[in-house]
C-alpha cells in the first residue's frame, strides 16, 4: 500500500511538474501585461519601472528559473493585480469551490445511488421511465440558464431565496441545486447501468434463491459490487467541480478557485494562473488517490 | 420516489422562510462588479477602488463637482499661483486622519511622493503626475509649495486626483487598511465577498446621512440588477440598458466615456484624408441610438464631452453621406490610393454591453461603402498592446475600437496622448498640432480654452484622424427609499455623504 502511494505520488509530482513547465510558457506566450495594469496614459517611464519592479525584463530562461526556485521553497510569488502573495489569492479562494464541490457531489452520489438503484431493480417499469426521462433533462441542461431562471423565479418573482452572494444557508440552496442538476442527470445513468449488470448477477440470484429481501439484495449485495464503475465517474466529476464551477461563481458571487483563475488569466496575473493550477492539481491526485484506496475497500479483490 | 419529493419539498419550504435581509434605515448596500483587487488610495483612479475609497476615506486637495460646478476646495481651503511655476496651497486645519494622527503640509508632500514612487507603481502617480516634476516645499504646518520644472496651469485641478494618506505610512507596500480623512473609515472586509465602511464620528465636515455602508460583488450585470429590485442591495452603479427597465429606480447617466474608431493614419490606405473622410460619411451614428446603443448616447465630434473647457462646437459631428463616402473612395482609388486593400477592425470583447454589435454593424455599413473590411474581437490584454505604442512595425491598416474617458473638464487630459507626435496612442504626427497641444498644456484662461478649440479642429476637421462616434452613457439602479442621482463622476466615484435616505 505503501509503496503503491509513494508510486502515486512520484508519478503525480512528474506530471505536476510538467504542467508547470507548460502552463509557465504558455501563459507568457500571451505576452508582456504591463499595457494592462497601468492606465493608458502612463509614460513610458512608468512603464519601464513596472517591468523592472515585476521582473518582465528579464529573459524567459531566468524568469523561468527564479520561479521554479521559489517553488522549491514554497514561494508562489506574489499576485501582480492584487499585491499579495499569490498562494494566500488561492487558498482563499479554494474552500469555497471545495465546499461546493463536497457538498455537491455528496448529494448527487446520494440521490443518484438511491434513484438509479430503484430504477434498475424493475427496469422498464414506470419509476425506471420517470427517473431516465429526468436524467436526460438534467444531463443537458445548460446550467447558465438554470441559474438565471432560478433566481428569477425563486429569488425575484418569489422571494424565497436570496439571489446570490454568501451569507447564510440559503444562499447555498441555489447554487448547489443548479450544480447538482448535471452530475446527477449523468451518475444517475451510470448507477442504473451498473445496478442493471450487478442485479443480474449469479450471486444475486443465489440472494433471492436464499429469501434476501429485495432492499437488502439491492443496497447491500449489488450495490456494493455495482459502485466501481459509479465511483470512476463521480471522480470524473468532482475534479471537474474542483478545477471551479465558473458559471455558478460568476452567476452567484462564490469567491471561489474558478473564477479566481479565469479573470488570472484574462488579467495575466502569471503566478496566481501557476498557484491555482497547483493547488487545485494537488486536490484532485489527492481525490483520485483516495478513489484508488476505495476500490479496494469495495472489491477485496483489488490490491495494491 | 415519494421520500425523495419529499425531501427536496422539504428544503424548498424551508427555504421559503428566508426573507431577503433589507438594510436597516440608515446603512446601505452598494453592488460593485468586482472585488477590489487592492486598498490602496493611490490606486484609487481605478473604477471600483475609487468608488469605494475617493471622498468616502481618502481626500483630495480639491474636488472636480460632478455636477459641472467646477473646481472647489476640499482639504485645501484656497490655492493660489505664486509665480508662472509654483503654486501655494493653504491647506484646512483641524483635520485628523482615521487613524488618529493630524493632517498637515508633510502629509500632502509625502502623498506626492508616495503616489510617483517607482517601488509601487500607483496608478495615479502614472496617470496624472507621470513626466511632471514638482517639487514641493512646506511654508508651514498648512501651507504648501509646489513648484514644476515646467508650467503646470492646471495643478489645481490634478491635486483633486491625489489622494492624501499620513506621512508615517510604507512607501514600498500598498496599504491593507485604508487611511485617510474622508467622513467614512474602513471596518472590516471579507476578501471576495464584502467591504464595510463606517460613519467617521471624527470627520471635519458635515455628518452625512448614510452610517454604514456595505460593498458586495457580482459580475453577472442581470444579478447584480435583481439585488436592487429584491431589496438585497441598494445600489447597482453599473447595470445594462436592457436591465434599465424601471423608470422609479433606473437612471441613465453620461459616463464620460467616448466611443471611438481610432484610425491608423501612417498606414495606407489611412494615410488619406478622403479615405478617413469616406469611412466616417459611411457610418450611420443615428441608426445606433436606441437600438443597439442607448437612445441617450450624444453623437460625437470630438474626444472630449461637450462639458470639457476647449471642446469646440464649430467641428461637425460627421454625417452620414453614403454617396459622398462613395464618390471619395472612387476618387482616391484613381490617385493610386490602395482603396482595396483589407482594413481590420479591431474590436475590444465586452468593452461595454453591445459592442460586438455595435462593431458588426460598423462592419455591414463600411463593407456597402465599399470598404473591404474585416472585424476581429480582442481580449483587453491584446487589444490594449495593438492600441499603444509600440506598434507592430508589419501592421495592416487598423481601425481599433477604443472609449475615452475624460471627466477631468480640461482636454490636457486626451490630446498629448491621442494626437501629439509622442503620444502613447496617437498616429498621426503632425507639427501644427503638436506645437498647438504645447502651447495649450501651458497656457491659463481663455488663452488655454482657445488653443484647445484650435486643436481639436485640427484633428477632428482638418486632419480627421479619427472616426469619433458616441459620448456613452450609463446606467444605475438605485433603490426607491434613497435620493440619489448619478452624475458623470459616479464611473469614477460614488461619494456616500451625497446619498440622502428619504
Amino acid at each position: 500500500m505503501k509503496s503503491f502511494i509513494g508510486r502515486r505520488a512520484i508519478s503525480s509530482a512528474v506530471s505536476l511538474g510538467g504542467l508547470i513547465v507548460l502552463v509557465f510558457f504558455l501563459t507568457r506566450l500571451t505576452g508582456d501585461p504591463t499595457n494592462l495594469y497601468l492606465p493608458l496614459d502612463a509614460p513610458m517611464e512608468a512603464r519601464d519601472n513596472f517591468r523592472v519592479l515585476h521582473g518582465l525584463n528579464d529573459p524567459l530562461i531566468v524568469q523561468f528559473g527564479s520561479y521554479v526556485y521559489d517553488v522549491l521553497h514554497l514561494d508562489f510569488g506574489e499576485s501582480i493585480r492584487k499585491a499579495r502573495p499569490a498562494l494566500e489569492v488561492v487558498l482563499e479562494a479554494f474552500p469555497w469551490t471545495l465546499t461546493l464541490a463536497v457538498v455537491t457531489m455528496g448529494l448527487v452520489t446520494l440521490f443518484a445511488i438511491i434513484i438509479g438503484s430503484l430504477a434498475a431493480a424493475r427496469v422498464g417499469g414506470v419509476f425506471d421511465r420517470l427517473s431516465g426521462i429526468m436524467s436526460l433533462i438534467a444531463a443537458s441542461t445548460p446550467e447558465f440558464w438554470v441559474a438565471i431562471v432560478g433566481i428569477f423565479i425563486f429569488a425575484v418573482s418569489l422571494g424565497w431565496l436570496p439571489t446570490s452572494g454568501t451569507g447564510t444557508i440559503w444562499h447555498w440552496v441555489l447554487p448547489i441545486t443548479v450544480l447538482f442538476i448535471r452530475p446527477f442527470g449523468l451518475i444517475l445513468q451510470v448507477v442504473r447501468g451498473s445496478m442493471i449488470s450487478a442485479l443480474s448477477s449469479p450471486y444475486v440470484k443465489t440472494a433471492r434463491a436464499k429469501g434476501v429481501r429485495q432492499r437488502a439484495i439491492i443496497f447491500v449485495h449489488a450495490l456494493r459490487n455495482g459502485m466501481l464503475p459509479v465511483i470512476t465517474v463521480i471522480g470524473d466529476q468532482a475534479a471537474g467541480m474542483l478545477n471551479g464551477a465558473v458559471v455558478i461563481e460568476t452567476i452567484f458571487g462564490f469567491p471561489g478557485v474558478g473564477k479566481l483563475m479565469i479573470d488570472s488569466i484574462l488579467q495575466r496575473d502569471f503566478s496566481v494562473v501557476l498557484a491555482s493550477i497547483m493547488v487545485t492539481a494537488l486536490a484532485i491526485f489527492i481525490m483520485n488517490l483516495l478513489i484508488d484506496l476505495l476500490y479496494a475497500v469495495l472489491d477485496p479483490r483489488i490490491r495494491y | 420516489m415519494r421520500n425523495l419529493f419529499a425531501c427536496m419539498f422539504g428544503v424548498a419550504v424551508s427555504a421559503m422562510s428566508a426573507a431577503p435581509t433589507f438594510a436597516a434605515s440608515n446603512d446601505v448596500t452598494i453592488v460593485l462588479s468586482e472585488d477590489l483587487d487592492v486598498m490602496d488610495p493611490c490606486m484609487s483612479s481605478r473604477s471600483n477602488i475609487g468608488r469605494v475609497i475617493l471622498q468616502n476615506i481618502s481626500e483630495t486637495l480639491t474636488e472636480l463637482d460632478g455636477s459641472g460646478g467646477g473646481l472647489r476646495p476640499r482639504l485645501a481651503q484656497s490655492w493660489e499661483a505664486v509665480d508662472d511655476l509654483t503654486w501655494r496651497f493653504h491647506l484646512r486645519e483641524g483635520v485628523k486622519f482615521t487613524d488618529g494622527s493630524s493632517f498637515d503640509a508633510e502629509d500632502v508632500a509625502y502623498s506626492l511622493e508616495r503616489a510617483t514612487s517607482p517601488k509601487l507603481s500607483c496608478e495615479i502617480g502614472a496617470k496624472y503626475f507621470g513626466g511632471i516634476e514638482l517639487t514641493p516645499k512646506i511654508i508651514d504646518a498648512h501651507t504648501i509649495d509646489f513648484t514644476a520644472k515646467v508650467g503646470q496651469p492646471i495643478l489645481p485641478l490634478l491635486m483633486s486626483s491625489l489622494t492624501i494618506v499620513p506621512s508615517g505610512l510604507s512607501p514600498d507596500a500598498f496599504m491593507r487598511v485604508p487611511v485617510g480623512t474622508g467622513p467614512y473609515v474602513f471596518k472590516s472586509r471579507a476578501i471576495g465577498q464584502n467591504i464595510v465602511l463606517t460613519r467617521n464620528n471624527d470627520y471635519w465636515g458635515e455628518k452625512p446621512d448614510v452610517e454604514n455602508a456595505t460593498y458586495i460583488f457580482r459580475s453577472d450585470i442581470a444579478v447584480r440588477a435583481a439585488m436592487v429590485q429584491t431589496g438585497e442591495a441598494d445600489i447597482a452603479p453599473s447595470i445594462s440598458q436592457e436591465d434599465a427597465n424601471n423608470s422609479a429606480t433606473d437612471f441613465s447617466y453620461p459616463n464620460s466615456e467616448t466611443l471611438y474608431l481610432r484610425l491608423d493614419n501612417e498606414i495606407p490606405p489611412l494615410n488619406d484624408r478622403r479615405v478617413r473622410e469616406a469611412l466616417n460619411l459611411a457610418i450611420d451614428r443615428d441608426a445606433f441610438r436606441g437600438t443597439v446603443l442607448p437612445k441617450d448616447v450624444i453623437l460625437a465630434s470630438q474626444l472630449v464631452p461637450p462639458t470639457t473647457m476647449g471642446w469646440n462646437p464649430d467641428v461637425p459631428v460627421q454625417p452620414y453621406d453614403l454617396m459622398k463616402a462613395k464618390a471619395l473612395l472612387a476618387e482616391a482609388k484613381a490617385d493610386g490610393v490602395p482603396v482595396e486593400t483589407e482594413l481590420e477592425l479591431v474590436g475590444r470583447a465586452n468593452m461595454f454591453p453591445g459592442s460586438t454589435e455595435t462593431m458588426e454593424a460598423i462592419l455591414s455599413m463600411l463593407q456597402e461603402a465599399g470598404f473591404n473590411a474585416s472585424l476581429r474581437n480582442f481580449d483587453v490584454a491584446e487589444w490594449v498592446n495593438m492600441y499603444t505604442k509600440p506598434y507592430a512595425e508589419n501592421r495592416g491598416p487598423q481601425l481599433i475600437e477604443a472609449q475615452h474617458d475624460n471627466a477631468k473638464g480640461d482636454p490636457v487630459f486626451t490630446m498629448y496622448w491621442k494626437y501629439h507626435s509622442q503620444g502613447e496612442q496617437s498616429t498621426i504626427s503632425d507639427p501644427t498640432v503638436d506645437s498647438l497641444i504645447e502651447a495649450a498644456t501651458s497656457a491659463t484662461g481663455e488663452e488655454r480654452e482657445q488653443l484647445w478649440k484650435k486643436v481639436a479642429a485640427e484633428v477632428n476637421d482638418r486632419i480627421l484622424s479619427d472616426a469619433v462616434l458616441f459620448h456613452m452613457v450609463g446606467f444605475s439602479r438605485v433603490s426607491e427609499r434613497l435620493d440619489f442621482k448619478p452624475t458623470i463622476s459616479t464611473n469614477s466615484e460614488l461619494q456616500l455623504a451625497q446619498i440622502k435616505i428619504k
